[in-house]
């Protein structure tokens, strides 16, 4: 029972450590929220949803992605770019826009309906793992969300990139006085973002289903962990997840009148003892 | 001397200019109140009073986002929460229906003040998520199955209400004809509340809080306190709009909680200009009927979204806004006092 609880809360928490991840390490670099990161998501879910109709779930798997992060590319430059001198206020309202126009034009396209997305073959069935039964795929989703995370954590830990990126959420005048170009800093990261955002997705499609409000539902979900994370904490945002998670699985399984409010009960209680989240996030106004 | 002598004569030509301001109001004021009735169809009406209502919610949402640099994404949580409180404090308290408006109005004030305390101390991004999170924690709570008995789930709750508010009776308040008028006034009403507001030493504290909050506590100011009045404050104004919505639609539902009521608000006060009362206003009349032009494709989440965007990057002071600063230049009128250049 616990072992189930625990298993089902960390395939949740693959899904919002890949997106919550992508939202912090945007904000670090350039204080940005982005309220559209649901969109993307949503988006990822159905390219991944129309290509595995044509060419199976793996291909969804990797072409969504690229897709996704050469979006990601075209929201640094168009987006990004061009209000680098407004408010971080103003920026984040304007993903805000951006997202319910994305995903609007979603709903236009592939109607009001969820849609159900199936397993690949070779992940369907159920194994035995530790005496009890448990769907391959979501193994495979635990898989592959801890494992990005911790590509992540590598990248961030022991590549000069990695490192540039640290400093500049840590300090970002600083490491732009020592020379980091954190434009071309920010482009690999929103673009990266975005495409956790497809790998997301599409992996979310056998997981959940496909429905038109998914991209409201995830981006409260991962700006919920962000606070909780502390916001630009990427340790934090894990910790977080894996702590959300657990809340909303045994929420369901325990207090399933309940369920749907035990994530803003988390929060609230996090609030009010430690403010500033549980991570070492850096406090800006 | 030179300088000064202008100085006075400016003051002067304002203050000769007050009385004529004040009358040309009074005459806009009676004038709107009492022509539509007689001017336009039902229809258009019914319209208007939407606009006004929408445009009450984006006065708070403005006066927030404009004074205290904070935005607010669970303003329908108040809006729609205040309609649900309505009728459930009238059915299963059986209060009379002007108790239960007072009973819901106080209720959703403590719920601002405990919100208020535990979010406006942080910084502005981290308020934007956290309202939009608790904005959903609402919308989530009435569709609990616990509490179906009460809120009826998704199907949403008529408020069906015996005896008079105020001398008026539910029908008066379901005609559009007949509401125009309070609604009308009620927003002139929280327009010169929110308009006193920004111009008093408070709205001068908040806007000194959003500049530099910490110069504020070096000079000895509390930079707390402000901000929560400020959001118990707004979350008023929103409020008595969401209770005047109770009494015209008779019906409340989970949408009206939606994220989506709270960014046609925001988007209100983004048209009009967030900067005075009349923006705001303006703003929410507009967005209601270019809703009723593109919400017949199904459009109007995306009128939303493209507003947001069109209105942030290349419009950032609303239709109201950008007129009164061309007015001002043509006039050579100097920026008053307490607002931003």
């Amino acid at each position: 029972m616990i072992a189930l609880l625990i298993a089902n809360s960390l395939a949740l928490a693959s899904l919002l450590i890949m997106l919550s991840s992508g939202l912090a390490l945007i904000y670090g670099l350039r204080d940005v929220i982005n309220f559209g990161h649901g969109a993307l998501y949503m988006l990822g879910a159905y390219l991944g949803y129309s290509i595995a109709l044509i060419g199976g779930f793996w291909v969804a798997l990797v072409a969504s992605p690229i897709l996704l992060a050469l979006l990601g590319v075209a929201f640094e430059y168009l987006v990004l770019r061009p209000l680098r001198g407004r408010s971080h206020i103003e920026v984040a309202l304007v993903t805000l826009g951006l997202g319910i126009i994305l995903g609007q034009a979603l709903i236009f396209v592939y109607g009001g309906e969820a849609r159900g997305v199936d397993a690949p073959r070779a992940l369907a069935g159920s194994v035995q793992v530790f005496g009890l039964s448990y769907p391959l795929y979501r193994i495979f989703l635990i898989g592959m969300g801890l494992g990005s995370c911790g590509l992540l954590a590598l990248w961030l830990r022991f590549s000069t990139s990695g490192l540039y990126v640290r400093a500049v959420s840590q300090d970002p005048s600083v490491a732009r006085m020592m020379g980091v170009n954190s434009d071309r800093l920010s482009l690999l990261v929103t673009s990266l973002s975005a495409a956790f955002a497809g790998v997301a997705g599409v992996l979310a499609g056998p997981y959940l289903s496909v429905d038109p409000g998914m991209d409201v539902t995830m981006i409260v979900n991962c700006l919920i962990i962000v606070v909780i994370g502390g916001t630009g904490s990427i340790a934090g945002a894990i910790v977080a997840a894996l702590l959300f998670g657990f809340v909303q699985v045994a929420g369901s399984v325990l207090l399933p009148d309940l369920a749907a409010i035990a994530p803003y009960v988390l929060l609230m209680a996090v609030l009010l003892i430690a403010p500033r989240g549980i991570g070492r996030g850096r406090v800006l106004s | 001397m030179g300088a000064r002598g202008g100085l006075l004569t400016a003051s002067r030509a304002v203050t000769g200019r007050r009385p004529l301001v004040v009358i040309l109001a009074v005459l806009l004021f009676a004038l709107g109140a009492l022509a539509p009735a007689h001017l336009v169809s039902e229809f258009v009406l019914r319209l208007g009073v939407e606009g006004l209502l929408l445009g009450m919610l984006a006065l708070s949402v403005a006066f927030l986002m404009r004074q205290a640099g904070l935005v607010a994404l669970g303003a329908a949580s108040i809006y729609g929460g205040v309609g649900y409180l309505f009728a459930i404090t009238m059915s299963e308290w059986d209060l009379s229906p002007t108790a239960a408006l007072f009973a819901a109005f106080v209720i959703v004030i403590v719920y601002a003040a405990v919100l208020g305390a535990l979010i406006v101390r942080t910084n502005p991004l981290a308020f934007m998520m956290l309202t939009l999170a608790a904005g959903e924690m609402v919308s989530h709570g009435v569709m609990l199955e616990g509490l179906r008995d009460y809120t009826s789930g998704a199907d949403g709750l008529v408020v069906n209400f015996q005896g008079a508010i105020f001398g008026l009776q539910a029908a008066d308040f379901a005609s559009a004809p007949r509401f125009w008028p309070i609604a009308w006034s009620a927003a002139w009403v929280l327009g010169l509340a929110v308009y006193a507001t920004g111009r008093s030493r408070f709205g001068a504290i908040l806007r000194a809080v959003r500049e530099n909050e910490e110069r504020m506590r070096f000079s000895g100011f509390g930079t707390y306190l402000p901000r929560l009045i400020a959001f118990v404050f707004v979350n008023g104004v929103a409020a008595v709009a969401g209770l005047l919505h109770v009494l015209n639609s008779q019906f409340v539902s989970p949408e009206s909680l939606g994220l989506s009521v709270s960014t046609n608000a925001l988007v209100a006060s983004l048209i009009g200009g967030a900067a005075g009362s009349i923006g705001p206003i303006a703003g929410g009349l507009f967005f209601a009927f270019a809703q009723d032009e593109f919400g017949a494709h199904g459009f109007t989440q995306l009128l939303t979204g493209v507003a947001i965007v069109v209105f942030i990057v290349l419009f950032p002071r609303g239709i109201v806004g950008g007129l009164i600063e061309a007015a001002r230049r043509r006039t050579y009128l100097a920026p008053r006092r307490g607002e931003a250049p």
